[in-house]
C-alpha cells in the first residue's frame, strides 16, 4: 500500500497525463472480455439482437449515471435520483393523461428534474449539507412526493402519442430512447469538456478551495451540476413512462446505487474531480451486459447481484494498481 | 562515544519506474549527534528519510543501524525499533487525546480491552520530561502547531527511540517555539539520541548541527562538520551553482505615485481589527508579523474569500465589490495563498488547465473552450517564468514546490492581475526557485504591477519591500518605510507587550 502511494506522490502521476485515454480503454477491455466469456458460454450472446438488447437495457441507468457523474465529479453525490425519477413519472404521467401535449410534457419533465436537482445544489451550498446526507433526506422527501401527488396509486393510461415519441423504433428495431441517451451524453461531454462551467466542476472536485480562490462561482457551478443530475434522472423518468405505459410511485428504488457503480466503474473517483462522460457510459454498458450475459447462460438472477457486486470491487482495484502496473512496465521496458 | 556510526546508508538506490531518485548514497550519521540532511526540494531528502522509517520498503542497497542491517516493513517496524519522526505535515489524530496518539498502534491492553489508566500514565510521565504546558487527556484539536509537534516528539521517546528525525520542524512555529524546540533537541541529544535534521532554513542548522549531510539531484554530495563550512559554500554544494539566497532588489525601486489599491477600515470582529492600507503602483508592500498575526486572515477577506464584518476596498480610486473572489478576480487582483497543495493548485488537472482557471474566458469562443489558445498561453508562461519541465502536460501535482509556485503565478499572469497578494510565496520552496520568485517579484512591479507580499522570514521582508505594515494578533502594530526597515525594529513591533 505505502509503495502505491509512494508511485502516486512522486513519478507515476505525473506521467499517468501521458495514460489519458487509459482509463476508459480498461473499461473497454474489460467490457470485451465480460462479452467474449458469454458468447464462448452461448453464442446467441454476441447476435444482433442481444446486444441491442445490452443498449436498451443501458437508456435508463446511462441516463441517470450520466447526471450522477456530475455530482460526483464535484466531489458529491446524489442519492435522490430514483426518487427523482418517481416524481417526474407520476407528475409527467397526470399531466399526459389530462392532455397535455407529449413535448410540452418532456420539456416540462426536463424542468422539474432541474429543479429537484437544484435544491439539492442549494441544500448544499446554500445550508452546507453534506451531499451524502442532504440527498438521503431529499430522496425520502421526493420519494413521500410522489407518493402523496397519486395518494399512492399508479398513473394509468399513458397516450400511445407519448409512449411512441420516446420509445418507438427509430431504425428497424433501434429505439429512439437509445438516441436520447446518446444525444444527453454527447451534450454532457461538451459541457464537461468544452465549457467553462464543465472544467469549473472538474476543478472543484479537485480542490474547491484553489477554485473559489481563482475567481470562480463555485456554489453556482455545483448548483448547475445538480440539475444536470436532476434532468438525467428526468430523462430516464420519462422513458420509463413511455416503456411501460404506467407511472408507479415507487419506480426507481435503488437505482441510484447502479448509476453509482456505473461511474465507478468508468473510473469517476468519489473524492472527486475525476471521472468522464465516456466511461460513465461504458461502465453503464458493461453492468447491462453482464446483467443480461448471466440470464443467457442461464444463470440465477439472484447471483447477478454478487456478480455486479464483484465487477465494482475489481474495477475501483484497477484503479489503484493500474498505477503500479504502468510504473512496472516503464523499468521493465528500461 | 560520539564517534561510533549509527547508522550507515550504504549505495542506496530508489528508483520510480524508470526515474532513478537516489543514486548511490553512502553516508553514516553519528551515534549521538545532530546531524543536519539539506538538499533543494527534488535532491531526495524526503525519499531517503522515508527509506529510513519504513515508507519505502522497496530499494537497492543496504541500510545498517548499528552494524546490523535492517529493512522495515512500514512506518510502524520503524518506531517500534525505535526510529521516529516528527513529519513536516503532522500526522497526528486530531479527535483523539495526546496519549491515544502517542500510544497509537501499541497500546498497552488489560485482557481485551485497552488499559487507559496506563496510557494516561504512561503518556503523561513522557510529557511531564518534555515540560509541555497541555495534559495527556486533552484533545489534540485542541493544541496549536508547536504543542502537536511535542506530541510527536513524546511519541518518539514513548517508544523508547534512538533515533528521531525532524523534517521542516520550524516552518509552522513561532520564535519562542522553535527557541523550545532547540532545547528539546539538545536535551535529547544529551540523552544520547541520534538526531536527523532536514530543514530549508539554513540559519537553523548553524545554531544546533553537528555535522551536514548534502544531497543534489539525488546524489550524495558532501558530509561535513558545521564549523567547517560558511553559509554561501553549503548554498553553492546544494544549487550546485552561485545563487545569491538573499533576497535582495536587483533593479532600481520604481514606487509610482498613483495608488492602485486602497483598503480602508476593513474588519472582522473576533479575527482582526479595523485596518487600513494603500498600495501604489510598482509598490513592494510587505505584512510582517508573527505567527497568528492575522496578516492571512486580512488578505482573505479583502479577497472577499472570508466574511468581512465591514470595509472598503477601491481599485485605482474605484469602489469595487469585493464579496467573492469572483469579483475580486474580475477587478484585477490575484491571491497566492499560502498553502499550494490545499489552496493554490488544482489535483488531477495538468499545468496548462491550472494556469488558465482564472481567466477561461479569454480562450472561450461562443462559450466553448479553445485549448489552442489555452496551451499557446501556458507555453509562453511556462517558457517565461522557466517552469520545469517545460512540457504543459504534466500534472501540477508532480512538480516542486517552486515550480508549483511559478505555475500558480502564471495563472495570475494569464489573468492580467493588477494586484497580487503573495501570501508565504517561498515556504517550502528551494534556493534556487526562491531567487528566481525574488526575480519575478521585482519584475512584475517593473511592470507596473503592485504586490502586497506577506513573510515570515524577515530577510525576504526586508530586502523586497518598499514599505512594511507590522501586525500582532490581528493589529496593526506600525508601518515601516523602507529605510527603517531592520530585523529589529520589525521584531520590535510584531512582538510589543500591550
Amino acid at each position: 500500500m505505502n509503495f502505491v502511494k509512494a508511485g502516486i506522490m512522486d513519478n507515476t502521476t505525473r506521467k499517468s497525463v501521458k495514460l489519458k485515454f487509459g482509463r476508459e480503454l480498461i473499461t473497454v477491455i474489460a467490457l470485451l472480455f465480460i462479452v467474449s466469456i458469454f458468447t464462448v458460454i452461448n453464442s446467441q450472446y454476441i447476435q444482433g439482437n442481444n446486444l441491442l438488447d445490452i443498449i436498451d437495457q443501458t437508456v435508463i441507468n446511462g441516463l441517470i449515471a450520466i447526471g450522477m457523474t456530475f455530482a460526483i465529479l464535484t466531489a458529491g453525490i446524489d442519492l435522490s435520483v430514483g426518487s427523482i425519477l418517481a416524481i417526474v413519472l407520476v407528475v409527467i404521467g397526470k399531466f399526459l393523461v389530462n392532455g397535455t401535449n407529449p413535448a410540452v410534457a418532456v420539456i416540462l419533465g426536463i424542468i422539474i428534474g432541474f429543479i429537484l436537482g437544484a435544491v439539492n445544489g442549494l441544500l448544499i451550498t446554500k445550508m452546507k449539507l453534506q451531499p451524502f446526507i442532504a440527498t438521503l433526506g431529499t430522496m425520502s422527501i421526493y420519494r413521500g412526493l410522489a407518493y402523496t401527488i397519486t395518494g399512492g396509486q399508479p398513473v394509468l393510461n399513458i397516450p400511445k402519442s407519448f409512449r411512441s415519441m420516446l420509445n418507438g423504433d427509430i431504425v428497424g428495431n433501434v429505439s429512439i430512447s437509445i438516441i436520447i441517451l446518446f444525444v444527453f451524453a454527447v451534450i454532457c461531454h461538451i459541457i464537461l469538456k468544452k465549457t467553462k462551467q464543465g472544467i469549473y466542476m472538474y476543478s472543484i472536485g479537485g480542490n474547491e478551495e484553489a477554485t473559489k480562490l481563482s475567481g470562480i462561482k463555485v456554489d453556482r457551478t455545483k448548483l448547475l451540476a445538480y440539475g444536470i443530475c436532476g434532468v438525467g434522472a428526468a430523462l430516464a423518468g420519462m422513458i420509463m413512462l413511455a416503456r411501460l405505459g404506467t407511472g408507479e410511485p415507487a419506480a426507481g428504488q435503488g437505482y441510484e446505487l447502479n448509476a453509482i457503480a456505473a461511474t465507478a466503474i468508468g473510473g469517476a473517483s468519489l473524492a472527486g474531480g475525476k471521472g468522464s462522460i465516456p466511461g460513465t457510459i461504458l461502465g453503464a454498458i458493461l453492468l447491462s451486459a453482464l446483467k443480461v450475459g448471466l440470464v443467457v447462460v442461464g444463470v440465477d438472477t439472484f447471483w447477478q447481484y454478487i456478480a455486479t457486486g464483484a465487477i465494482i470491487v475489481i474495477a475501483v482495484y484497477f484503479e489503484t494498481i493500474q498505477e503500479i502496473i504502468s510504473s512496472k512496465m516503464k523499468s521493465r521496458k528500461k | 562515544m560520539g564517534n561510533v556510526d549509527f547508522i550507515k546508508f550504504d549505495h542506496i538506490v530508489k528508483r520510480f519506474g524508470d526515474n532513478t531518485v537516489l543514486k548511490d548514497i553512502n553516508f553514516h550519521i553519528k551515534k549521538g549527534e545532530i546531524h543536519a540532511l539539506i538538499g533543494e526540494n527534488g535532491a531526495g531528502k524526503s525519499t531517503l528519510l522515508n527509506i529510513l522509517h519504513g515508507v519505502y520498503s522497496e530499494y537497492d542497497g543496504e541500510l545498517i543501524i548499528e552494524g546490523n542491517e535492517v529493512k522495515f516493513k512500514d512506518v510502524h517496524d520503524a518506531i517500534k525499533f525505535g526510529v521516529s519522526k516528527v513529519h513536516q505535515e503532522i500526522n497526528l489524530i486530531p479527535e483523539l487525546t495526546v496519549a491515544q496518539n502517542i500510544t497509537l498502534g501499541s497500546e498497552p491492553k488489560k485482557g481485551l480491552f485497552v488499559d487507559y489508566k496506563k496510557i494516561n500514565l504512561d503518556a503523561s510521565k513522557v510529557i511531564e520530561k518534555l515540560g509541555c504546558n497541555f495534559k495527556a487527556t486533552d484533545l489534540v484539536k485542541d493544541l496549536n502547531a508547536g504543542q502537536m509537534q511535542l506530541v510527536l516528539i513524546a511519541k518518539a521517546l514513548y517508544h523508547n527511540a534512538k533515533l528521531i528525525s525532524f523534517d521542516e520542524p520550524t516552518s509552522s512555529l513561532t520564535d519562542k517555539e522553535t527557541q523550545k524546540l532547540f532545547e528539546i533537541i539538545a536535551d535529547l541529544k544529551s540523552k544520547g539520541i541520534t538526531i536527523l535534521y532536514v530543514s530549508h532554513r539554513l540559519d537553523e542548522l548553524f545554531k544546533i548541527c553537528d555535522r551536514i549531510t548534502i544531497l543534489r539531484d539525488g546524489t550524495y554530495i558532501k558530509s561535513v562538520d558545521v564549523k567547517d563550512i560558511t553559509k554561501d559554500e553549503l548554498i553553492k554544494n546544494m544549487v550546485g551553482r552561485d545563487v545569491s539566497a538573499y533576497a535582495v532588489r536587483k533593479k532600481e525601486r520604481c514606487v509610482q505615485k498613483e495608488v492602485t489599491l486602497e483598503v480602508k477600515n476593513l474588519e472582522s470582529i473576533g479575527v482582526f481589527e479595523e485596518i487600513s492600507f494603500e498600495v501604489k503602483k510598482g509598490e513592494i508592500l510587505g505584512f510582517a508579523g508573527l505567527v497568528g498575526a492575522k496578516r492571512t486572515e486580512v488578505m482573505r477577506a479583502m479577497f472577499g474569500a472570508d466574511k468581512k464584518t465591514k470595509g472598503e476596498v477601491f481599485l485605482n480610486g474605484k469602489k469595487i465589490n469585493t464579496s467573492h473572489p469572483y469579483y475580486s478576480v474580475k477587478n484585477g487582483i490575484g491571491l497566492i495563498p499560502e498553502e499550494r497543495k490545499t489552496q493554490g493548485f488544482v489535483k488531477y488537472r495538468t499545468n496548462f488547465e491550472n494556469m488558465s482557471l482564472s481567466n477561461l474566458d479569454k480562450f472561450s469562443n461562443k462559450g466553448f473552450i479553445d485549448y489552442r489558445k489555452v496551451k499557446k498561453n501556458a507555453e509562453e508562461y511556462t517558457r517565461k517564468l522557466n517552469i520545469n519541465p517545460k512540457d504543459i502536460n504534466y500534472l501540477t501535482e508532480g512538480l516542486s514546490g517552486g515550480n508549483q509556485q511559478k505555475v500558480i503565478i502564471g495563472k495570475w499572469l494569464t489573468t492580467d492581475s493588477n494586484v497580487l497578494v503573495l501570501d508565504e510565496p517561498t515556504k517550502g520552496v528551494d534556493v534556487g526557485a526562491k531567487a528566481e520568485i525574488y526575480d519575478l517579484i521585482e519584475e512584475l512591479v517593473h511592470s507596473g504591477k503592485s504586490i502586497i507580499l506577506i513573510s515570515s522570514e524577515l530577510p525576504e521582508i526586508i530586502g523586497l519591500c518598499d514599505r512594511v505594515m507590522v501586525m500582532k494578533e490581528g493589529r496593526k502594530m506600525a508601518e515601516l518605510n523602507q529605510n527603517q526597515l531592520s530585523e529589529e525594529t520589525i521584531m520590535k513591533y510584531a512582538m510589543e507587550a500591550e
